[in-house]
């Protein structure tokens, strides 16, 4: 287990750092980073001031190391627009975007395990039919048509709830649904398709057999063995959530991790983006790792393999 | 009976969010104006919070010397009440008495002093360079007099001053620093920022300000400005009436807005011009067709920009011949040979040049796809494979400096100044924007950017649009609209400055 973990580390380390490269050569080949500062309608005079104040003339391999030298300092940079430290930045943004995922993930869970289990129960019933149409529709329809279709219907339409913005948990509640209905598919799918496998198992028939009861079966033997892979993937969904989703938060106007991204890229606030990169990137890693370390202590058989 | 149950529910959790999200902006009940906007300023520093939005906010909070009124371009008194020139250099300024700034102190030659001196140096990081660089020195002469000085004559002077130069409290910036002065600003314009977080930001009037300035004094209270990326969810709002006021409205979405009984939409000209900048100087290639005058004339030719503007820009949108806006001084739209849609002429000057078979190049664009394709398939009518990339502007405009792409088709606003040097100043002067390096145009400019004699101006420039049209160097196309909705019952002047001056719009 422990031997598991360290070498599950090392690995993070190298991703990120590999990731921190990619992100820093990309955002410099795209964009000259002085346009993307001095803004559309800059001069010669302008960029050139930019470049020295910046540093941007000075060759890219030592760009990279003072930036890594900052990250190994715990400083992230400061912000080229607005000149505050990105840490704070992001760090401003993370609560309304972990609120977010909180609600988007929980949705897609309360909607995913009662149905995939249902579903599972009476395969090809009109109520597995209806649940694949769901997921079907859940997965295709894509999130910026979704959410304003939602936003007709509840913000203008019924006038039931707020449509943009922040600052109260009902603003919360339109854009919870419109991320966690993306998530919500492929959740479902994945217990459907483990109960069906789990109940068709011999164990389950001598629990049957055994003339255990309905409730028992379901929850206590069969979804315990039908979970594990949807804690890998949900902690998969819920890292891209907590990563911040560009188009979600965007569209609903939430202050949050994607929002700041994508202001950055159109501004080419580097050191925000590449802070932003570093985040998501460590948010995927470490729960990645956390379902692994779950998953091996829900089944021990994980736990005896490493 | 379950499902009616289950309805009645979540219209019980709905009301009780709603009762949460608290009374919606109440518009003209309280004599506030919600405002919609797509970006975050970065902070309210004008010198450094330079793109739209941020200029927008610039006015509200700060004033400048001058003001330059939008209807009839004259220049008004602000914080300085006289002006007057002492020589090719020199400008003075008599400053109003008995402005005070939003906290209390007052206004004086001190402020304008170290405001200007601090910017026009380089290292102070001014964003836009091309509106402090001019500056020599700033002098006061007594309290209440100021000189500017240029380095040299520098005829767009007044314009700077009255468009890009706010004016900060000299001893509150320098005890806070520049970095949270931009956080907190404070200023003697009309509004004041009250507060807000992330996502939203309050004006309120400002008690005290002064009267007789250009702005006149605010009828609107309070400004409740919250920045909503999302076009599509902007215009929701303004149709749900939680906010009252957007722009930067498509224009096919202007028109179904308008017909809505509770929101006004409409187009505003702006003196932004479109343009086809052609690499002429072979930046990108050599060997570009570009280089030939006869290919620069056939593509002039080759586009019905009448048919652009009465399709795809709309409002009132207007086709340009000048490499300019025709409001701005020294715009001397006689002095230009304009080029009818006439594809046949085009192919034959196509053929002249050695084209017959027509040939393919690289062509850029943002902001509008419907019209780079417009222009894309005039040229592919008379032979010209254009291949056309639609990227964001940053990268659209990095690309044309760079010399990256035969054509551009781009936009210019000119930094909101009335005058060529804005304009043709900036894209034919041998900067990176000239396509074209063209000396004797570039030797034109020159001389026009350095004496302040208006005639010996207007001549220079009046030979230099000739060149630039008689060479083709462009193609000039439109102007551009801007599509503004707002809740029926806001008096609102859209202006062509692209610069909404909210201090002077009203409820009815």
């Amino acid at each position: 287990m422990l031997r598991l973990f360290i070498s599950r580390c090392a690995l993070a380390l190298f991703v990120v750092f590999a990731i921190s490269i990619i992100c820093f050569l990309l955002s410099h080949v795209a964009v000259d980073p002085a346009s993307g500062v001095a803004g559309d309608s800059a001069t010669d005079a302008d960029l050139e001031a930019i470049r020295l104040q910046y540093g941007f003339d000075r060759p890219l391999i030592l760009q990279y190391g003072d930036y890594v030298a900052g990250v190994m300092r715990g400083d992230l940079g400061t912000s080229y627009l607005s000149g505050e430290p990105v840490s704070a930045l992001i760090a401003e943004r993370i609560p309304a975007t972990a609120l977010l995922a909180c609600l988007s993930i929980a949705f897609a869970l309360a909607l995913a395990v009662p149905l995939g289990v249902l579903a599972a129960l009476r395969p090809n019933s009109w109520l597995d039919r209806g649940a694949l149409t769901l997921a079907v529709v859940g997965q295709a329809v894509p999130n910026f048509w979704a959410g304003l279709l939602l936003i007709l219907l509840f913000g203008i339409k019924l006038q039931w709830l707020p449509i943009s913005g922040s600052s109260t948990l009902a603003h919360f509640v339109l854009p919870a649904i419109t991320l966690g209905s993306f998530a919500m598919p492929a959740l479902m799918r994945l217990i459907r398709a483990g109960m069906i496998e789990v109940l068709e198992a011999d164990y389950i028939r001598t629990a049957r057999a055994m003339g255990l009861s309905q409730r028992a079966i379901l929850f206590k033997y069969a979804l315990r063995n039908a979970v594990l892979p949807v804690i890998s993937l949900t902690a998969v969904q819920f890292g891209f959530m907590l990563g911040g989703s560009i188009i979600v938060e965007s569209v609903f106007a939430i202050q949050g991790i994607g929002y700041l991204a994508w202001q950055s890229m159109s501004r080419s606030d580097m050191p925000v983006i590449q802070a932003i990169v570093l985040f998501i990137s460590l948010v995927y890693i470490v729960l990645t790792l956390l379902a692994d370390l779950l998953n091996a202590a829900l089944d021990p058989r994980i736990r005896e393999k490493s | 009976m379950t499902l009616l149950h289950k309805f009645k529910t979540t219209s019980a959790v709905a009301a009780l969010f709603s009762l949460c999200a608290g009374a919606a902006f109440a518009g003209p009940s309280d004599n506030s104006l919600t405002i919609g906007l797509g970006e975050e300023p970065p902070g309210f520093d004008g010198y450094i919070s330079t793109a739209r939005d941020g200029v927008m906010m610039t006015r509200h909070l700060f004033d400048m010397l001058v003001y330059r009124n939008p209807e009839t371009f004259d220049y008004e008194p602000l914080l300085a009440t006289e002006w007057t020139r002492i020589d090719d250099l020199t400008w003075e300024f008599k400053l109003r008495e008995g402005v005070t700034f939003h906290d209390g102190s007052a206004f004086d030659a001190d402020d304008v002093v170290w405001t200007l001196n601090t910017y026009a140096d380089p290292e102070t990081g001014a964003r836009s360079q091309a509106s402090v660089s001019w500056i020599d020195r700033i002098e006061a002469v007594d309290p209440m007099t100021v000189r500017v000085v240029s380095k040299t004559p520098f005829p767009a002077a007044m314009e700077f001053i009255a468009g890009s130069l706010p004016i900060y409290p000299s001893d509150y910036a320098q005890e806070v620093g520049l970095q949270a002065f931009s956080q907190a600003p404070i200023g003697t314009g009309p509004y004041m920022l009250e507060g807000g977080d992330s996502g939203q930001f309050t004006l309120k009037a400002f008690g005290d300000y002064y009267e007789g300035g250009g702005k006149g004094t605010p009828s609107i209270e309070t400004l409740n400005v919250r920045i909503i990326p999302d076009t599509a969810t902007r215009i929701a709002e303004v149709i749900g009436g939680n906010v009252e006021w957007i722009w930067n409205v498509p224009e096919d979405q202007v028109s179904q807005l308008d017909t809505l009984p509770t929101v006004t939409a409409e187009q505003g000209s702006t003196m932004r011009i479109a343009m086809v900048a052609m690499d002429a100087a072979g930046r990108a290639n050599p060997d570009t067709p570009m280089a030939d005058i006869k290919v620069r004339q056939a593509i002039n030719h080759a586009i019905d920009r009448d048919a652009i503007v009465a399709n795809l820009v709309g409002g009132d949108g207007e086709v340009i011949n000048v490499p300019c806006y025709p409001m701005q001084f020294g715009c001397d739209t006689a002095a230009a040979v304009s080029y009818d849609y006439d594809p046949e002429k085009a192919q034959a000057l196509l053929a002249d040049a050695g084209y017959a078979d027509g040939f393919s190049i690289k062509m850029l664009s943002y902001r509008d796809r419907a019209r780079a394709e417009a222009v894309q398939s005039y040229l592919a009518a008379v032979g010209i494979e254009a291949e056309l990339e639609v990227v964001q502007a940053r990268a659209s405009f990095s690309a044309w400096r760079e010399g990256g792409v035969d054509l551009w088709y781009g936009d210019w606003g000119s930094f909101s100044i009335a005058d060529v040097s804005a304009s043709m100043g900036n894209f034919f002067n041998g900067s990176t924007n000239d396509g074209a390096r063209d000396q004797a145009v570039m030797d034109l400019i020159a001389q026009a950017d350095a004496t302040v004699d208006e005639d010996a101006r207007k001549a220079a420039y009046s030979e230099a649009i000739k060149e630039i049209t008689e060479r083709a160097y462009w193609v000039p196309m439109h102007t551009i609209v801007m599509g503004y909705a707002y809740t029926t019952g806001l008096n609102f002047t859209p202006n062509v400055d692209e610069l909404p001056r909210f201090f002077l719009a009203s409820w009815e």
